[in-house]
């Protein structure tokens, strides 16, 4: 005999509908356990989209950071590209600003004894510090061929008279000379 | 109403078994629910309440007919349920008899209460409810049969208090079929080829002899009272000598007042009688099977 039922002799009721089987439970079943993935799905993708932002806004902070230090890097870089600028010019001023003494040596050996130097004045270029201005003031008899001998000489010093004027003042011939210095 | 139907499928109850399925047992259908126990017999109503947990709380007992104790504890019933659901046990106004060769098979019992002549062939009369209990080893039946207009009334009496009969069955019948099969669970599958089964429930009584493996007489009585022990031993005594001396006899019993198992037992002990009786049987039958 098998599991003991008790009888039952009430009037049945004429409104029940047949249970479901037993396998339909799998619906309900599917229900919750997709109902319970979307939500940790969900969860999930919240959390994921507020660590998004939070990293956005690291990102976006440390953008504006390394754009400060660029512009920083940037200014400073200009900044050192002008001082770079300057010292060249000075690097070349100073390259270009020889030394006269040798130059007045010349000028002193070249001419002979019986003509007379009241003057010399040599001054330099502030733009092109390699050009020299000179005035010098003769007083004797030979003073041409003495203005000869001196560009001669200064030649030799490679440098070269340009634009050479003469005047004369009385027994004083005043020249007046551009010296360029020639490249070797 | 779909919407209806998708909330049950989400929360399983179209799964579970309806309140009044009587394929299922009580204990199952209500399981986590609490319910209501209610023994009708002539002249008294008994109750008892099945809490949650399904373990047995308050009862009551109240003299007079269902009809008079309905309406003054209704209340005090529909507190004891949910949904109004109650089991009947109905101890009086029926017939036990004994048939031979009835249909069995597995939908024998619902056949029973759908188109009980299908089963019962030309013994079946249209004013009676039916229940069936069949011997494990032979062709032999037990065949209750209830006044179909008391089961009516009763169901229609705990309607007007809101009270819905999920399982409406005897008692007296419930405990004979526990018996039976408690006798032959105990004997390793079998039952003594001998043997007298005595059941007793609130004034109702039955009587089952075994002779030869084979059940030869069946008695019952119903209308009592706990105070008719003679009436009992009358019915009783002319079956103990039917079988032969040291035959088992065996009682089984319950009721509100412990006076009639107590004053039969001195009787019954005399020809060696095992007392079957546990506490709180009948509520146990109908409250878990």
């Amino acid at each position: 005999m098998s599991e003991y039922l008790c009888h039952d002799f009430k009037t049945p009721r004429t409104d029940t509908s047949r249970r479901l089987p037993s396998s339909f439970r799998a619906i309900p079943i599917i229900f919750y356990v997709a109902l319970v993935g979307s939500a940790y799905v969900m969860t999930m993708d919240y959390f994921n989209y507020k660590k998004a932002l939070t990293q956005k806004t690291e990102a976006e902070e440390r953008r504006k950071l390394s754009e400060s230090q660029r512009d920083a890097s940037k200014a400073e870089k200009a900044e050192l590209e002008s001082e770079a600028f300057k010292a060249e010019k000075v690097a070349e001023w100073m390259e270009g600003a020889r030394n006269i003494q040798p130059i007045a040596v010349k000028i002193a050996r070249a001419v002979q004894a019986e003509t007379r130097i009241t003057q010399v004045a040599l001054e330099r270029s502030e733009q092109v510090p390699a050009n020299l201005a000179l005035t010098i003031h003769l007083n004797g008899s030979k003073v041409s061929s003495e203005l000869s001998a001196i560009e001669n000489a200064l030649g030799q010093l490679l440098y070269r008279s340009y634009s050479p004027q003469q005047t004369k003042n009385g027994d004083v011939v005043e020249y007046h000379s551009t010296l360029v210095r020639q490249s070797e | 109403m779909l919407l209806d139907e998708i909330k049950s499928v989400l929360s399983f109850a179209a799964f579970k078994a309806d309140p009044d399925d009587s394929a299922v047992p009580w204990g199952k259908r209500y399981e986590a629910r609490k319910s209501l126990l209610i023994n009708v017999s002539r002249g008294s109503v008994s109750w008892r309440s099945i809490n949650k947990r399904g373990r047995f709380e308050e009862g009551g007992m109240q003299e007079g007919e269902l009809a008079d104790a309905a309406p003054q504890r209704g209340d005090e019933w529909r507190g004891m349920c949910e949904g109004g659901w109650c089991s009947v046990s109905v101890n009086h106004r029926f017939i036990i008899s004994l048939e031979n060769n009835l249909m069995r098979g597995d939908n024998c019992v619902s056949l029973l209460r759908t188109n009980p002549r299908a089963v019962l062939g030309p013994k079946y009369d249209r004013g009676k409810r039916y229940a069936i209990c069949h011997h494990p080893e032979t062709t032999a039946s037990l065949l209750l049969a209830v006044e179909e207009s008391l089961v009516k009334v009763t169901e229609d009496v705990l309607k007007t208090v809101n009270l819905k009969p999920g399982r409406v069955c005897c008692g007296l019948f419930a405990m004979l079929e526990h018996a039976i099969l408690s006798i032959f669970r105990a004997n390793s599958g079998g039952t003594p080829s001998n043997f007298v089964l005595i059941a007793a429930c609130e004034g109702s009584l039955g009587v089952l002899v075994q002779q030869e493996g084979q059940w030869r007489d069946i008695r019952c009585r119903s209308g009592l009272g706990p105070e008719a022990v003679e009436t009992a031993l009358q019915i009783i005594s002319p079956l103990l000598s039917k079988v032969p001396e040291g035959s088992p006899i065996y009682f089984i019993g319950d009721g509100h007042d412990n006076k009639f198992r107590t004053e039969i037992m001195l009787h019954l002990d005399k020809v060696g009688a095992s007392d079957l009786t546990q506490d709180d049987l009948l509520w146990t039958i109908i409250g878990e099977h």
